[in-house]
């Protein structure tokens, strides 16, 4: 079956002047896995699943969910997604069950199948002993388990996650991760965005990295990783601010890269860490700096995005 | 069909746990009705009557007939009093006027010598111009009464050759009394349609007033929560499930029509059970205003939730909108004590239609053709508010 299929999507807002959100994206989706679109605030990953979910039009390109098309047949692809907001999207006076059933009823579901479906939806996320409660009492992580329920009443067959995991607690974003597995078991495929590069490493079989507007690498994680070749991050922590240390290491042979210091921790991209290390002790104590703590990283999608981008994920 | 119901019914579900929600739809107006009800005097009410001190120094039988046609005045009411009593009275604004019956009143009539009654009152006092203007009224006709009855007993007298006694001329005075109280030429009055409500009781326009000033209040519930869902996703998140934009404006419209209707019908029945206001005299005539309040209340609120963005814009113009309306329309004073400049100008309002077709039905049983032109120039309205609010209504 098809999953999606992403054909040249632009979107600007306020033309001609105004952010490119989404610039020439073109991406596959395959049934059943889980994708993730990485990237900074700012990137276009919302605009991305707003365009996938046939919120906002694009102004260039097309897009298949399941065969059908986002431009042309919205109604068809509606029925076949379910999308979690970034931001809880729920009402705090109604209970946990009452924001179940309202939804579900949103959806198109009713009757005995309705509550079946709350039943089971409550089940999975945990909640059946507070169902009776009101939202407004719920915790944080509580309530982005219902707002992830609340996309699943309808049994999508494209699950779109935006952001689910931000401002909330580690056990809660535990849950949610598993949760998100258990989907991909279940069947669904899964459009997953974060900014967090360990979610998208750990959940995703793909994974699309984003950077204003652009698609600028896509891959699984060890062809993305495979991309920066063998190269090394290694993490500094100096004893006080060294802002001419990290010039004078730019200029060091096999140094990618050096960020701006920062009280007094700086990273470096080095092709070859063995070689580099004494030099960065000499250069420090020539200084007269300390390095006070150091730190090799292998390459991962963050060092991935540096390397493409010259800047850090959270930047 | 099924969203919209299923959208409006969440509303209610909502509104049930807002503890705002029946303050403002029936605590509030309940309580307004009953203030304003109170406030305004009503005109068939006794207190409306203007004092008169009366002294009867007399107590002849023509002194008292005198004070019974002064007692059935319906402009004044009397307070016996001596005649020592009533400067101070007057100068203490105790009553609005006084009227003093001298010794030998009675006998003066009599004998048909001229007899005075002095009269005390402020002159400047619109009060006391009023009072004397009921007393001339009730004292000319105790003269043409007296006088008629003095002639008719002497022609008779002379005629007959009856002696002219008291008999005769008691006779003479009951056949005169009964020919008055059915006079050969009368004047009918009718009210001119429109200003029934210048003779309205208190509560007829307080009652009506309060279900036009009111009603935008029992919306402020769904247009702030319109609001809300749209800044928290809520809507997006609809459209995103496949409900229409038609499908949302249906069933928030569907919610206020409700809401609002429910809260005519309370206050309908608080004024007809309790204020005695006559609500019921065409139940459709009644059911068709009722149906038309709302959809217009309906209207604004939708159009205001697609005209701005924050909650607190939202509340702020719903009570000025609510209130201005209410004001300008006859709601809170009938527009007949208005100038007619302004009444013409008031009748640019939806609300003035609305309430003159609430005192039509209250006040002159005004029947469904009756409010045939009123409610056509508020549906047009309505229509055209509806047009905009769906033009402008966006999900996100």
């Amino acid at each position: 079956m098809e999953g999606i299929v992403v054909q040249g999507l632009r979107k600007q807002f306020d033309p001609p002047r105004g952010p490119v959100a989404a610039d020439d994206l073109s991406f596959d989706i395959r049934e059943g896995e889980i994708f993730s679109l990485l990237g900074p605030n700012g990137a276009g990953k919302t605009t991305t699943i707003s365009m996938l979910s046939c919120l906002l039009r694009p102004d260039v390109g097309d897009a298949r969910v399941g065969g059908f098309s986002v431009t042309r047949e919205p109604g068809k692809v509606k029925e076949l997604i379910g999308v979690v907001p970034q931001d809880v999207a729920l009402y705090e006076d109604l209970t946990g069950r009452e924001n179940l059933l309202f939804w579900g009823r949103m959806y198109g579901l009713k009757g005995p199948r309705l509550t079946q479906r709350v039943d089971e939806v409550l089940e999975l996320i945990g909640l059946v002993d507070r169902q009776k409660d009101r939202l407004g009492k719920y915790s944080g992580g509580m309530k982005r388990r219902v707002n992830i329920g609340a996309a699943l009443l309808h049994n999508p067959r494209f699950l779109y996650l935006d952001e689910p995991t931000v401002g909330i607690d580690p056990q809660s974003r535990r849950s949610i991760l598993d949760g998100v597995k258990d989907f991909k078991a279940a069947g669904v495929t899964v459009l997953y965005t974060t900014h967090y590069m360990e979610e998208a490493q750990e959940l995703s079989d793909r994974i699309g990295i984003l950077d204003k507007g652009k698609m600028i690498a896509l891959g699984t994680k060890d062809e993305l990783v495979h991309l920066v070749g063998e190269h090394t991050r290694i993490e500094v922590t100096l004893d006080r601010e060294a802002q001419s240390l990290a010039a004078q290491w730019r200029d060091l042979p096999r140094v990618l890269d050096v960020s701006e210091p920062e009280d007094g921790r700086l990273w470096l991209l080095a092709e070859d860490a063995n070689t580099l290390m004494p030099r960065l002790f000499e250069g420090a104590r020539a200084a007269g700096a300390r390095i006070t703590e150091i730190n090799l990283a292998e390459p991962n999608l963050e060092t991935v995005f540096l390397h493409l981008t010259g800047r850090a994920l959270r930047d | 069909m099924r969203r919209v119901w299923d959208i409006a019914m969440k509303e209610l579900l909502q509104n049930r746990r807002d503890w705002l929600a029946p303050l403002f739809t029936l605590v509030l107006p309940a309580v307004f009705t009953a203030f304003l009800g109170l406030l305004i005097p009503s005109a068939d009410e006794g207190e409306s009557r203007l004092p008169l001190a009366l002294a009867d120094a007399d107590g002849s039988p023509a002194a008292v007939r005198l004070v019974e046609g002064l007692r059935e005045t319906p402009l004044l009411r009397l307070e016996p009093m001596t005649a020592s009593e009533v400067d101070g009275a007057v100068q203490d604004q105790k009553v609005a006027a006084a009227l003093i019956i001298p010794e030998g009143f009675g006998a003066a009539v009599e004998a048909g010598q001229p007899a005075a009654l002095t009269f005390v009152g402020v002159q400047t006092s619109s009060g006391a111009q009023s009072v004397r203007q009921a007393v001339w009224s009730v004292l000319s006709g105790f003269n043409t009464a007296t006088l008629a009855a003095k002639a008719a007993a002497g022609q008779v007298a002379a005629e007959t050759g009856r002696p002219l006694d008291d008999t005769l001329l008691g006779s003479a005075r009951s056949l005169v009394e009964a020919s008055l109280a059915a006079p050969a030429a009368t004047v009918r009055v009718t009210d001119a349609r429109g200003s029934a409500t210048l003779d309205a009781g208190s509560f007829d326009q307080s009652s009506t007033g309060s279900l036009v000033n009111w009603v935008f209040f029992s919306l402020l519930g769904v247009t702030a929560n319109t609001v809300w869902e749209r800044s928290r996703g809520l809507l997006r998140r609809m459209t995103a499930a496949g409900v229409r934009g038609s499908q949302i404006i249906g069933g928030k419209m569907l919610a206020m029509v409700i809401l609002s209707f429910v809260q005519q019908l309370l206050l309908v029945l608080l004024g007809q059970f309790a204020f005695g206001v006559d609500y019921f005299s065409s139940p459709v005539a009644l059911l068709v205003t009722m149906v038309s309040i709302s959809m217009l209340a309906a209207a604004f609120g939708l159009l205001i939730t697609s005209l701005f963005r924050s909650e607190q814009a939202v509340i702020a113009t719903i009570i000025i909108t609510a209130l201005l309306l209410a004001a300008l329309g006859g709601a809170w004073f009938p527009l007949e004590i208005t100038g007619a400049g302004f009444s013409r100008v008031a009748h640019v309002l939806p609300s003035a239609w609305l309430m003159d077709s609430l005192h039509g039905i209250t006040l002159q049983a005004w029947g469904v053709g009756d409010i045939l032109r009123p409610m056509a120039v508020v549906w047009m309205w309505v229509v055209g508010l509806l047009a905009i609010a769906v033009w402008r209504f966006r999900p996100d």
